[in-house]
């Protein structure tokens, strides 16, 4: 069964459309991410989820049950909020407890929530600390410890380790999803990082001036994006896009720099113009290469080599995994993977 | 001169300096004249020694015959209800209608700004604006009331002594209401707007959210403003000058006033010092309760 459901959702903020028609069915146990850039409607639509917005038309349930009238403290949904949000005045025992506190449940019940909250989270020697006393660290694994004790239908997080240091980043990415994994719950899940989403994610939303993109499980985005912006937000360093064309026959694609025009496998209309994507992990430096080079930046990042510069007058990254001798103004050879070419209309940006 | 003129742009100069100034006029203005004050109430003070320091001691004189006053205990209750009703329900008004304009409605903030008009208007104004309009016979108060058929005949806000005290008490709560709504304002507007999201998630309804989340985060804040108030309401002079001048028969004599009348209507200066010295006790306790309010909030 589907644990969250959405169907034609829009939002409007007077003249600012929001979220337009949005479908989306999670199913129950599911970990989704909502990606997009700044301003595109992913915050907005969690918080939707979560009725601190009231949505303009649509529906959303939520285990089944319409929730679009349902005020948020009635919607069983626990969110743990960028800023942590945590109450100042509580200590960490009675930030956790709260809602199990307004629910009046037992004061035994209580403390084993506590208990096992603070057992999964590392939280046990730091309950009677207030948010003031604690690290940015410590603060997320509270916030996270408030909406675990509730046992919710629906985790909701709003880019919760946006403000944490790279390395903390990093790690609490693989304790959110080893969690989820243990809790079994349905988790919604904000970001802005795309390799948060790829690596802790079982499906993705892309989402763009409040329209979704695309959306499937994180290798699908990435081996086929539905459209040039999906392409290019998904995958670090960003895949290169350059202008090229498809041959007379129809079968083969060329662009400027390429020696002769690459098989494509499959028929397309002939002489079309299309934009060309190659990922800077499918390019590789081959002295039998077929596409020409000219090195502008390199990047030594000790595991590889990102290789900056153009092929043709078009600017192009390339990521090696050994270690060249190269040096500004080398030209270099590429081999192009024929598998790995993405191509998309110029105009709609549609993949091709 | 160099190393002078280096000291201060550079070193700790600048600063010694700032904190001299306020130094010297805390002294002129505040230190000197306490002391000035505190040493006329151990004095015989009268038209012929004030210019001079050097007056007859009386050790305790002065007050004794304060406490052998037989308005004092009347005085003493009149000031604690003043101040006390004054100050309950100023907060209570200010936090009410801080509350109200935080909804965001179109023009609150503008309506707002309005109630800050009060503060423009001198206080001895607004005593007697609210004079006219409290008179017995011509008022517009006793008008409205009758129209509305809450009182039968014309009630003596002012004149009466069992209503003296309450009618000043009102007129000080209307003036007091603006400075309360607006400083709340500003505690509540600090407020993070995600706890209280945070709360309604964890299943707070509007009225837990104000107990558990809005009212412990007010509580320094809200100790803070009582204790300015309640000494802002200690120094309201021109409203009880306009209104009541103390009157009838001191039913709504304060100690603030009174002690004006001891040193400037009767020309019994210590007397009037030995009151002023009294209520500086009682300054004091407010104050420090006011220190303990705002040294919490910085610790939080």
């Amino acid at each position: 069964m589907n644990q969250v459901e959405l169907s034609a959702v829009e939002k409007h903020y007077g003249e600012y459309h929001a979220l337009r028609n949005i479908d989306l069915s999670i199913p129950e146990g599911a970990f989704v991410a909502l990606i997009g850039p700044s301003g595109c409607g992913k915050s907005t639509l969690l918080r939707s989820i979560a009725g601190l917005e009231q949505i303009s038309s649509g529906t959303i349930s939520i285990a089944g049950e319409r929730v679009n009238d349902v005020p948020p403290r009635r919607r069983d949904v626990a969110m743990v909020f960028q800023s942590y949000a945590l109450y100042p005045h509580m200590d960490v025992e009675r930030n956790m407890t709260y809602s199990l506190r307004l629910r009046r449940r037992s004061a035994d019940l209580i403390a084993a929530a506590v208990r096992e909250a603070a057992a999964t989270l590392n939280l046990s020697g730091l309950l009677g600390r207030y948010p003031r006393e604690l690290s940015g660290g410590q603060r997320q694994r509270v916030a996270m410890g408030r909406a675990i004790v509730r046992h919710p239908k629906v985790f909701l997080f709003d880019e919760p380790l946006s403000n944490l240091d790279a390395e903390l980043r990093v790690k609490m990415r693989g304790e959110v999803r080893a969690l989820h994994e243990r809790l079994g719950a349905t988790s919604i899940y904000v970001t802005h990082d795309q390799i948060e989403a790829m690596t802790m994610a079982d499906h993705i939303v892309v989402l763009k001036a409040g329209r979704i993109e695309q959306q499937g499980p994180p290798l699908a985005l990435y081996d086929r994006p539905a459209n040039r912006f999906v392409a290019g937000f998904i995958g670090s360093p960003s895949i290169n896009f350059i202008e090229g064309a498809v041959t007379a026959d129809g079968g083969h694609v060329t662009w400027e720099g390429l020696e002769r025009p690459l098989s494509l496998g499959r028929r397309l209309s002939a002489a079309q113009r299309v934009q060309i994507g190659l990922r800077p992990e499918h390019l590789a430096v081959a002295t039998d290469g077929t596409m020409a080079m000219v090195v502008d930046t390199i990047e030594r990042t000790g595991s590889q080599t990102i290789i900056l510069g153009r092929c043709g007058g078009q600017p192009m990254t390339v990521i090696d995994h050994g270690r060249p001798v190269l040096a500004r103004g080398d030209n270099l050879r590429l081999a192009v993977a024929p598998d790995h070419i993405h191509l998309f209309d110029p105009d709609s940006g549609a993949a091709v | 001169m160099n190393r002078a003129l280096d000291f201060v742009r550079d070193r700790s100069g600048f600063e010694m300096i700032l904190i001299g100034l306020s130094a010297v006029y805390l002294f002129l203005f505040a230190g000197a004249p306490f002391v000035f004050n505190v040493l006329m109430s151990f004095q015989k003070v009268d038209l012929f020694n004030i210019a001079s320091i050097d007056r007859p001691f009386v050790g305790f004189a002065n007050y004794q015959k304060i406490l052998a006053n037989p308005d004092f205990w009347l005085i003493v209750r009149n000031t604690v209800v003043f101040v006390a009703l004054s100050s309950v329900c100023q907060l209570a008004g200010g936090f009410a209608l801080a509350l109200f304009f935080m909804q965001d409605f179109a023009g609150a903030s503008w309506l707002r700004g309005l109630f800050l008009a009060a503060w423009i208007t001198p206080g001895y104004a607004i005593g007697q604006v609210w004079k006219w309009m409290l008179a017995g016979d011509t008022g517009i108060a006793n008008y409205f009331l009758r129209s509305l058929h809450i009182i039968d005949g014309p009630v003596y806000w002012l004149s009466d002594p069992s209503l003296a005290l309450l009618t000043i008490t009102f007129v000080n709560v209307w003036l007091g209401i603006p400075f309360y709504l607006l400083l709340i304002s500003v505690g509540l507007s600090a407020i993070p707007r995600d706890l209280y999201e945070a709360a309604e998630l964890d299943g707070a309804n509007a009225v837990q959210r104000f107990c558990g989340i809005t009212l412990p985060l007010m509580r320094d804040t809200l100790l803070a403003l009582v204790a300015l108030g309640a000494i802002l309401t200690l120094q309201q002079f021109d409203l009880i000058a306009a209104l009541t001048a103390g009157g009838p028969v001191n039913s709504s004599n304060v100690a603030q006033f009174w002690s004006w009348q001891l040193s400037f209507q009767s020309y019994q200066i210590g007397l009037g010092s030995a009151v002023s010295v009294l209520m500086l006790l009682v300054v004091v306790v407010i104050a420090s309760i006011y220190v303990a309010a705002t040294r919490s909030e910085r610790a939080a």
